[in-house]
C-alpha cells in the first residue's frame, strides 16, 4: 500500500455541537482535503463528541470524523454501539480518540479493550438478510464478549453490528497518551514516540512546510496535526500551505484511503 | 371541503426503527432491509416523516443483549444500531422533524445522559426528545458489571432522582440548550410507570388495541396527571398505530395475509421467544405451550409472562398454534388493515372520543409503507382540518404545542 500524507485537525470549540458552525467548519476542512477531524472535549459543558460524530456522518462525505471520548465519563457498552452506528452511517469514515484525562491509571485502556472485544462478537459476515430462505442473520457467528478488566465487566454481545472498518480508527493523542499496542494514529510532539502505525506530528500553521515533508519523506513522520484556534482561518492556512503535500485519495473506508489494512478479526 | 379550524389537531409520531412492525416485515418483496445500515435510508425517511408533518421520530431502545434467553434469533431482523446516532444524522437532513430517543435512567449516570441529550438538543436546533425508561431485560445488568437489575421499584425511585438531577446539570450548562431541557417522554404501563409519567412526562407512548383501550389509558392518565397538579391538557398521548394500507379494505385485508403468510412457523416462534425472552429453539410447536419451561427459564418477570400464557396454556394451544396467532396482534397495539380514507376516519374517530392526542405510526414494513402513509393519508387529514400543513415553530416544544417550559417540573 501507497504511503500518503496525512492531515489531521482537532478542535475542541463548543461551537461544535451549533448545527451552523459545525456545518460550516466541517465543510471548509473537507474542501482543504484535510483527512481526519477530531472533535476534542472542549472546555464549556455540556459536550459528548460521539453525539456530533453521528450528525457529521450526515453533514460530511469525504472527511475522516473522529471522537474523542473520555473514559472518566463513558461506558464501553455506550462506545461500542455509537462509534459502530456512526462507522455505518459514514460508510466507514469514523474513528475515536480515548481520553484518560482524570480517570485512574489504566481505565482507558480497559475501555478500549472492552470495547474491541464488543466488535469483535461479531463476525464481518454475520448478517445474512435472505428474503427467500428467511435467514436474516448467522447466530454462530454472533458470541458473547465474556470481558473482565480491572474497571470494566461486560458480558455482551453488543446489540449493534461489527463496524464496516472492523474496528473503527484508534487515534491516541501523544499529550495523553492511552497505551495501546496496536493505535492506527499517534498525534505526537516533536521528539515524542510512541507505538502507532502511523504518526503524525503536531505542529503549526505557521510552520515550513518543505521541512515537514521533507521528514515525510525521511519517514521520520506520517503527516501532520494542528490543533485550531480560529478554526476557519486555520483551515484556510493549511489548505493554502501544507494542501499540496496532500496527494489524491483513493478507497471507501477511512482505513483505505489512509492505507491503512482492515482491523483483522481477531 | 369543510374544514373545522377549531377541531383537535392529530399528531403524528413515527417509530422508524429497523425494518418495520411486522416480525416478517423484512421479507416484503419492495422491503430494503440492507439499507437500514446506510445514510441514504435514514436521510429519506428522516425527509418523508417531515413531509408528512410528523411531530417526532422517535426510536426505541433496549440494553440487553440480542436474543431470547442466550439464543440469538436468526430469522427476526432486528438491527438495533444506535438510536441516539441515528436520530441526530436524521436532524442533519432535516429541519422541523423532532427526535425522540430513548435513554435508560438505570445504566446512565445522571452526567452522561445529561451531556448526551444537551448535545443532541444543541446539534439538532432544539428538536430533542427523551422517552425515559428504566431498563426491563434482566439480561442488560451483564453488560454493566452487574449481578442482576435492580428491582422495578428502586427502578423508578432512581429514574425520579437521575432526572432531577440531569435537570439541574442542564440547569447549570455553561452553554444554552435551544429547549432548556429536551422533552420528557415516557412508556411505561405499569402503576409505577403511569405515576411516573404523570409527574415527569410531556407526552406519553402505550399500546391501545381497541378505542375502548384508548379512552380508558388517556382517561387515567390525565386523573393521575391533573392529581399531581399538572395540566392535563400539557400532556399528549400518542398510542402506538400499526398500520396496512390499500385501495380497498378487501385488498388490504389480503396484502395484511400475504405478509403475515412470510412469517413461517419458525419466525413466529422466534419472535415469541424474543417476546417472552426465552430460548424455545429445542420446544416441538406441535405440543401444548411448555408453560413450565418457560417461566422457569425467561428473564422477564414471571408474572407478566403467566398473565399471558396461563389461560391459553390451560386451553390445551400448541405452541405453533399460539406463536402464529400471537404475530397477529404485536404486543397489544392498535392494527388497521384499510383504505387511506378509512383510516382517516378512524384516526379522527379515536381523537374526538378522547382516546388519544395522536399516533405513534408504526409501519408493518419499511419504507413502502410509510410512503404510502404519507402521500394517501396525511393529504386527507390536511383537507379536513386536522392535521397542519406547516410547522408552527422550530423546536419540538413548539411542535407539540406544549406552551413554555414548566420549571418545576421533575425537581
Amino acid at each position: 500500500m501507497s504511503r500518503a500524507f496525512l492531515l489531521s485537525v482537532s478542535t475542541g470549540d463548543p461551537r461544535l455541537n451549533d448545527p451552523l458552525w459545525a456545518r460550516s467548519v466541517l465543510s471548509a476542512a473537507e474542501q482543504a482535503g484535510i483527512d481526519l477531524f477530531v472533535m476534542g472535549r472542549p472546555d464549556a459543558r455540556p459536550f459528548d463528541a460521539q453525539v456530533i460524530l453521528g450528525w457529521a456522518a450526515a453533514a460530511t462525505s469525504r472527511i475522516g470524523i473522529v471522537a474523542a471520548v473520555p473514559a472518566a465519563t463513558s461506558h464501553p457498552f455506550h462506545v461500542a454501539r455509537a462509534l459502530s452506528a456512526v462507522d455505518f452511517l459514514s460508510d466507514g469514515r469514523s474513528g475515536w480518540l480515548p481520553l484518560s484525562g482524570d480517570s485512574p491509571d489504566g481505565m482507558a485502556e480497559d475501555m478500549v479493550a472492552a470495547v474491541r472485544g464488543l466488535w469483535d462478537g461479531w463476525d464481518p459476515d454475520t448478517l445474512i438478510i435472505d428474503k427467500a430462505s428467511g435467514r436474516y442473520l448467522d447466530a454462530s457467528r454472533v458470541r458473547s464478549t465474556n470481558h473482565e478488566g480491572p474497571f470494566f465487566k461486560v458480558a455482551g454481545p453488543v446489540n449493534a453490528m461489527r463496524p464496516p472498518q472492523g474496528h473503527i480508527l484508534l487515534v491516541i493523542d501523544g499529550a495523553d497518551p492511552v497505551g495501546a499496542a496496536d493505535a492506527d494514529i499517534a498525534l505526537v510532539s516533536e521528539g515524542q514516540v510512541l507505538p502507532a502505525r502511523r504518526r503524525l506530528l503536531k505542529t503549526s500553521v505557521d510552520s515550513d512546510p518543505g521541512a515537514t515533508a521533507e521528514r515525510f519523506f525521511r519517514g521520520e513522520i506520517d503527516g501532520a496535526h494542528f490543533e485550531l484556534n480560529d478554526a476557519m482561518a486555520d483551515i484556510a492556512l493549511i489548505a493554502e500551505r501544507f494542501g499540496p503535500l496532500v496527494d489524491a485519495r483513493e478507497g471507501k473506508t477511512l482505513r483505505q484511503r489512509l492505507g491503512l489494512a482492515l482491523e483483522e478479526f481477531a | 371541503m369543510m374544514t373545522d379550524q377549531s377541531a383537535p389537531q392529530i399528531h403524528l409520531w413515527a417509530f422508524l426503527q429497523g425494518i418495520g412492525h411486522y416480525p416478517s416485515g423484512w421479507r416484503h418483496p419492495q422491503a430494503t432491509p440492507a439499507e437500514v445500515f446506510t445514510m441514504d435510508y435514514y436521510r429519506r425517511v428522516g425527509r418523508l416523516a417531515e413531509r408528512g408533518r410528523f411531530d417526532a421520530i422517535v426510536f426505541g431502545d433496549q440494553l440487553h443483549s440480542r436474543g431470547a434467553g442466550g439464543r440469538t434469533s436468526e430469522r427476526l431482523a432486528m438491527p438495533t444500531l444506535d438510536p441516539v446516532t441515528l436520530l441526530v444524522a436524521m436532524a442533519a437532513v432535516t429541519e422541523h422533524v423532532g427526535l425522540v430517543a430513548t435513554i435508560s435512567t438505570t445504566y446512565n449516570s445522571p452526567q452522561m445522559l445529561a451531556e448526551r441529550l444537551a448535545t443532541m438538543d444543541r446539534i439538532t436546533g432544539g428538536r430533542a426528545g427523551w422517552n425515559i425508561v428504566t431498563s426491563a431485560y434482566a439480561t442488560t445488568a451483564g453488560n454493566f458489571g452487574e449481578e442482576q437489575m435492580p428491582e422495578k421499584s428502586a427502578r423508578y425511585a432512581n429514574a425520579v432522582s437521575t432526572v432531577a438531577e440531569a435537570t439541574r446539570l442542564w440547569q447549570q450548562a455553561e452553554v444554552p440548550i435551544p429547549q432548556g431541557r429536551p422533552v420528557f417522554i415516557q412508556a411505561g404501563q405499569s402503576g409505577d410507570g403511569r405515576d411516573f409519567a404523570a409527574r415527569t412526562a410531556e407526552a406519553i407512548f402505550c399500546p391501545a388495541a381497541t378505542i375502548d383501550d384508548g379512552i380508558a389509558f388517556r382517561t387515567d392518565l390525565r386523573q393521575r396527571i391533573a392529581a399531581v397538579g399538572r395540566n392535563p391538557d400539557a400532556v399528549r398521548i400518542m398510542p402506538g398505530l400499526s398500520f396496512i394500507l390499500a385501495p380497498t379494505e378487501e385488498e388490504a385485508l389480503a396484502k395484511d395475509a400475504a405478509l403475515l403468510e412470510l412469517a413461517d412457523l419458525d419466525l413466529c416462534i422466534e419472535y415469541l421467544a424474543e417476546s417472552l425472552t426465552v430460548d424455545l429453539s429445542g420446544q416441538d410447536p406441535s405440543a401444548p405451550i411448555p408453560l413450565e419451561h418457560i417461566l422457569e427459564n425467561t428473564l422477564a418477570p414471571r408474572e407478566d409472562i403467566a398473565k399471558v400464557l396461563a389461560g391459553p396454556a390451560s386451553k390445551g394451544i400448541s405452541l405453533g398454534d399460539f406463536a402464529t396467532a400471537y404475530v397477529r396482534t404485536p404486543r397489544g397495539h392498535n392494527v388497521f388493515r384499510g383504505s387511506p380514507e378509512q383510516m382517516a376516519d378512524m384516526m379522527i374517530r379515536w381523537v374526538d372520543a378522547g382516546a388519544c392526542d395522536g399516533f405513534t405510526m408504526q409501519p408493518a414494513w419499511m419504507p413502502g409503507e410509510l410512503e404510502l402513509f404519507v402521500d394517501q393519508v396525511v393529504p386527507i387529514l390536511q383537507e379536513k382540518g386536522r392535521l397542519r400543513r406547516n410547522y408552527p415553530g422550530k423546536t419540538l416544544r413548539d411542535t407539540l404545542g406544549l406552551g413554555p417550559l414548566e420549571a418545576d417540573l421533575a425537581a
